[in-house]
């Protein structure tokens, strides 16, 4: 039943060209450079140390490593980090 | 950025510190209250600094005593917190307060009279009449009224010809321009020097109060001293000023020349004519160009109309319509007569002559040259005569 939901809002979106992220709710990553990384869509932090920091979203666990991390601000929708970003993994 | 910054500074916020095990879940839940939080960094494995804007880290707690850390407050910054520290210090406020209240009193004050161009009239006098009008040393500025200085001194001085009040920071400058005053209407209290009012020869000295200083003969120039009021006394080095009287007589020359050219261009409209429009908008305009001027000899008009019609209302509207007009011209070579133009020459140069020169000197010779030169006529006019060239000015104090 959940598949097919998930289905039918798929097919909409692609033939009406809606943005994919705001129906399906799906994290959305907007990375300037290697210095700053914004994240919509989020589902939480689940951890967060300077060189490691992993986001829930809907589709899995993003997994985000670089040196010097920081969370410059957080907010229900939105995670902006800061610092060397190296490597972005999605575990899911 | 900065305004989100500067924002923050007026809101104030606080510098936190909080200690924990789970402190993803802290930045979570405060995420799901609306806690605003921002510039999270990891200081150590247990300890956590970020920024709360004060109303957020009231809310702060609640989520605190759920996930169960330690918040320690670091520092205090803004403006609230600025405020509540002044009112802890009311004295070192007030005398901040008091400073800039002082600087602005005081800057608004005049301190300082100046008068300049006083040549016949004593300063001294100029200022008491100030005084006496309730202007003066100490005055606030902004209750100087400079029409009103003006009306003073042209009602008590009949002789001013120009009159400026100014007044620039805590300096009140006035500027005059006196006409040449008939010499006993000076005050006599004053001491004074007999000066040149223009430049001539001299060719008789009366002196009858004060020491000449030209004789018969030398040449001097406007402002030259002619009889001192400033008197040696022989024995000693002193100094006696007095009052300065006498009649200095003087050769000056009066000239005047005319150019005309012989063969003049005359202008004359063939009637024909092109028409531009532009807009203008204050100072600026545009002007739609529509082909070119062919024109071989134009002039050019511009008149100007408002798109609106407020004049009766007092309004100048700023967007205006502009038209220019170019009309053609012939132009036409007229050769003049050059007895008729000789003549005309000398009665315009005789007429700038009379202008400039008194009536009650005595003319000495007068003389008329005519010069025909690349077609254009010369006629230049000398006129010399003999007058009273004394002017009396008033011997400025030596520390002004």
């Amino acid at each position: 039943m959940k598949r097919q939901i998930e289905d039918v809002k798929y097919n909409i979106s692609k033939s009406l060209e809606l943005p994919m992220d705001i129906i399906m709710d799906l994290p959305k990553l907007n990375l300037v450079g290697d210095g700053e990384l914004t994240i919509q869509n989020h589902k939480g932090i689940i951890e967060y140390t300077e060189g490691t920091i992993r986001i829930n979203t809907r589709i899995g666990v993003f997994k985000i490593t670089g040196e010097s991390l920081e969370i410059k601000t957080i907010l229900s929708e939105e995670i902006t980090i800061i610092g060397l970003i190296k490597r972005i993994e999605i575990i899911s | 950025m900065l305004a989100i910054k500067i924002w923050n500074y007026f809101k104030g916020y606080v510098i936190i510190r909080v200690e924990g095990l789970t402190l993803e879940r802290l930045l979570n839940l405060s995420a799901a209250h609306d806690i605003y939080l921002w510039d999270v960094k990891r200081l150590s494995g247990i300890v956590l600094e970020m920024k709360s804007s004060t109303k957020g880290f009231r809310s702060l707690k609640q989520v605190v005593k759920k996930v169960g850390c330690k918040v320690t407050i670091k520092e205090k910054i803004g403006l609230p917190f600025l405020i509540h520290k002044l009112k802890e210090r009311k004295m070192w406020f007030a005398g901040f307060l008091l400073f800039w209240a002082m600087i602005l009193f005081l800057t608004s004050l005049i301190w300082r009279i100046d008068i300049l161009g006083n040549e016949q009239t004593p300063k001294e006098e100029i200022i008491a009449l100030l005084d006496s009008n309730n202007i003066s040393y100490g005055k606030i500025k902004y209750q100087i009224d400079k029409e009103q200085i003006k009306d003073i001194l042209n009602e008590n001085y009949d002789y001013l010809s120009f009159v400026s009040v100014t007044i620039k920071g805590t300096k009140l400058t006035i500027e005059i321009k006196e006409q040449d005053l008939p010499p006993e209407k000076v005050d006599k209290d004053y001491p004074c020097h007999i000066v040149a009012k223009k430049k001539g020869v001299i060719t008789k000295v009366i002196p009858k109060n004060g020491k000449a200083v030209v004789e018969r003969g030398k040449v001097v120039t406007e402002g030259d001293i002619l009889i001192t009021g400033i008197l040696t006394n022989e024995g000693t080095d002193e100094f006696i000023a007095v009052h300065a009287e006498g009649e200095v007589y003087a050769l000056t020359r009066y000239s005047s020349i005319i150019r005309e050219p012989i063969v003049k261009n005359e202008e004359r409209y063939t009637g024909n004519s092109i028409i531009q429009k532009g807009i203008k908008i204050g100072n600026k305009g545009i002007r739609f160009i529509r082909g070119n001027v062919d024109f071989k000899d134009y002039k050019e008009f511009e008149s100007e109309k408002s798109i609106i019609n407020l004049e009766s209302f007092g309004i100048k509207f700023p967007i205006k319509i502009t038209t220019y007009e170019f009309r053609e011209i012939e132009l036409e070579e007229v050769k003049q007569d050059i007895d008729f133009l000789k003549n005309s020459n000398y009665l315009e140069a005789m007429k700038m002559i009379n202008e400039e020169m008194p009536s009650d000197v005595l003319v000495q010779s007068k003389n008329t040259r005519h010069q025909v030169d690349n077609g254009i006529l010369t006629t230049q006019v000398i006129i010399e005569a003999i007058e009273d060239i004394a002017k009396k000015q008033i011997i400025q104090n030596k520390e002004d």
